[in-house]
């Protein structure tokens, strides 16, 4: 098959299986509604043919607009949204292994969590821990790019360096302030920290389409630039690429996707690893081509791993990010093992 | 552009890695189809000279000029349009297509939007023919050996179609086929009237190849002129601690070399 053709069919596929998995994650749940209802209540509401005014009853249309379609939209959010920042920062690093958590976006996020809820204003003010668990993120990155960039240029390895640093100082401030919160209000910051999308509702849609969307088209749009970054200082600067304006807009951009998605579901961890490394042999690793991909398995990847999440257990909801990296982290080992044998 | 025009010019380059000079007062003139080799014991200055004579490196003094206008008057883009520089060192990520990367080269013409053009494919195409990898086209870098990923390094530099190329020891990862055929598509380009300049380790490669030859030693330029004349000087036994004799053989265009640890 030709390069454009493997591409096409990739694409093809995956928008299908997303379309697919989307539909069966919004009819299947606690309370199990039909398929066929729901294709015929959403097609009524987007206004188009075939559509049914009331085929699922009253309960089963709250459940399905305010419950199931909002969450399972975020969970399509932010798998897309971390896929490709995990796509962009591992081209920019030229690091296959690299991710949002080298900038300090998830230890940022969490310290802002935990702070919002050791205050109490988590139980009190509306959106209030999406809205710290994005600032922590965001002051992370901002202090990695100044402390990295005050020793004068902002290298890749200044920069990795200082993301693990900042990374390591906003956990210890997220240990202490957990033992210094009172017991009834830990579980609330553990919840968030294991990863996951219960509960949320059309305001964290909302918030996170505006951030995901916007960033990753951008991102999209830029991949010619982070194509010839990927092929090193160097030789992007002799390419008349203005290196360090490109990576720092690059790197804001991957931020504020990242900061959005760990925001309103937590530490969501392997998404960015897995869907790229599984799609590079298929697409190749330009930015035109892997992003748009990467987006559609991330997002295919985390509303399967939320359906599992709310399924796999009658008794309790399994925390997402446990089950990610239950997917994860195998994958991880015989990918490696599989690179080892090609020696 | 006509051969024996003064393409690019330095003057007095200083250049300074920290607070540490590496460079120190290089002047080098490079002409329109000229093949000037760069030779030199290790840790001399050699990269850091191409790499400021390509604009990466700011000089702390002096100046360059590319067709007699100063480096940093150039706006990038153009400057990448008419300079390419190839290092041994960048070889590109493993998913990447060879004509992908060579494609890559392109880009101080296209910029982030501009779609790939019937000139683009024709450039690209006839870097890789000159490289002799067309054959590679499809197959991604992982999948190729250390001197073949050298080739396409190279193809993507030529694919920049630039009057002047600067090249930081380009035959480092190759073997001996591979190198006659990296020297043999420096020449041909040559012939259309780029200019060449190369860091060569091997010097009797960089004397076979070379039409002239500067020494650089301890961040100094130490001799200039035809292989012979460099490498028959004092300065050049001196530099790399060895005696250098250069033999005529009959039907060779060229010196043979020999070198011995100085006594």
């Amino acid at each position: 098959m030709t390069d454009i053709g493997r591409r096409r069919t990739t694409l093809v596929f995956l928008a299908g299986a997303l379309l697919v998995s989307l539909l069966v994650a919004t009819a299947v749940g606690s309370v199990s509604l039909s398929l066929a209802g729901v294709v015929r209540a959403l097609l009524e509401k987007a206004g188009l043919p075939g559509g049914d005014a009331n085929p699922l009853g009253p309960t089963g249309e709250a459940i399905l607009f305010s419950v199931r379609l909002p969450r399972v939209l975020l969970a399509a959010l932010v798998g897309g949204g971390l896929a490709v920042v995990g796509a962009v920062l591992q081209a920019v690093f030229r690091n296959p292994l690299a991710d949002a958590g080298l900038l300090g976006v998830g230890g940022g996020a969490a310290l802002g969590a935990v702070l919002a809820v050791n205050l109490g204003l988590a139980s009190s003010v509306f959106f209030a821990l999406p809205l710290a668990a994005f600032a922590g993120a965001m002051a992370a990155v901002f202090a990695v790019y100044f402390i990295a960039g005050a020793s004068g240029r902002a290298s890749v390895q200044g920069l990795l360096l200082t993301g693990i640093a900042v990374s390591a100082l906003a956990g210890a401030g997220t240990s202490v302030l957990l033992v210094a919160t009172e017991e009834f209000r830990v579980k609330t910051v553990l919840f968030w920290l294991a990863g996951g999308l219960e509960g949320r509702g059309w305001t964290h849609v909302h918030a996170a389409a505006a951030f995901v969307l916007a960033g990753v088209g951008a991102l999209v749009l830029l991949g010619r630039p982070l194509d010839v970054l990927s092929l090193g200082e160097d030789e992007a600067a002799s390419l008349g690429l203005p290196v360090r304006a490109t990576r720092l807009g690059l790197l804001g951009l991957t931020s504020l996707v990242a900061g959005a998605c760990t925001a309103v579901a937590g530490a969501v961890p392997f998404v960015g690893l897995m869907a790229p490394h599984a799609l590079r042999p298929l697409v190749g690793p330009l930015g035109r081509h892997l992003l748009p991909a990467a987006f559609l398995a991330g997002a295919l990847l985390v509303v399967l791993a939320d359906l599992g999440a709310r399924t796999l257990s009658v008794r309790f909801e399994l925390p997402l990010g446990a089950v990610t990296a239950f997917v994860g982290a195998p994958y991880f080992l015989v990918a490696l093992r599989a690179n080892e044998g090609r020696g | 552009m006509s051969v024996g025009e003064l393409l690019l010019s330095a003057r007095g380059l200083d250049v300074e890695r920290g607070s540490v000079r590496v460079l120190e007062d290089a002047s080098v003139d490079l002409v329109a189809g000229e093949a000037l080799a760069v030779v030199g014991p290790n840790a001399a200055g050699k990269s850091t000279l191409v790499r400021a004579l390509a604009g990466l490196l700011p000089p702390a003094a002096g100046e360059v000029q590319l067709r007699g206008r100063p480096l940093r008057a150039w706006p990038r883009d153009a400057l990448s349009r008419v300079l390419a520089l190839v290092t041994s060192e960048e070889e590109g990520p493993d998913m990447l297509t060879v004509e992908d990367r060579v494609g890559l080269g392109r880009y101080p013409h296209r910029g982030p939007f501009r779609r790939f053009s019937p000139g683009d494919e024709a450039a690209v195409a006839r870097a890789m023919e000159q490289t002799g990898i067309s054959h590679l086209a499809r197959r991604r870098l992982v999948t190729l050996s250390a001197g073949e990923r050298q080739l396409a390094t190279l193809a993507r530099g030529l694919a920049q179609e630039p009057q002047v190329l600067l090249l930081d020891e380009p035959a480092a990862h190759l073997d001996i086929g591979h190198q006659l055929q990296l020297f043999r598509a420096l020449d041909g380009v040559r012939q259309c009237g780029v200019a060449v300049l190369a860091v060569i380790h091997d010097l009797a490669r960089a004397a076979a190849w070379a039409s002239r030859m500067v020494l650089v030693s301890s961040g100094r330029i130490a001799a200039e002129g035809t292989p012979a004349a460099v490498l028959g000087s004092e300065a050049a036994g001196k530099a790399f601690g060895v005696r250098i004799r250069g033999h005529a053989v009959p039907g060779l265009p060229h010196l043979l070399y020999m070198f011995e640890e100085a006594p």
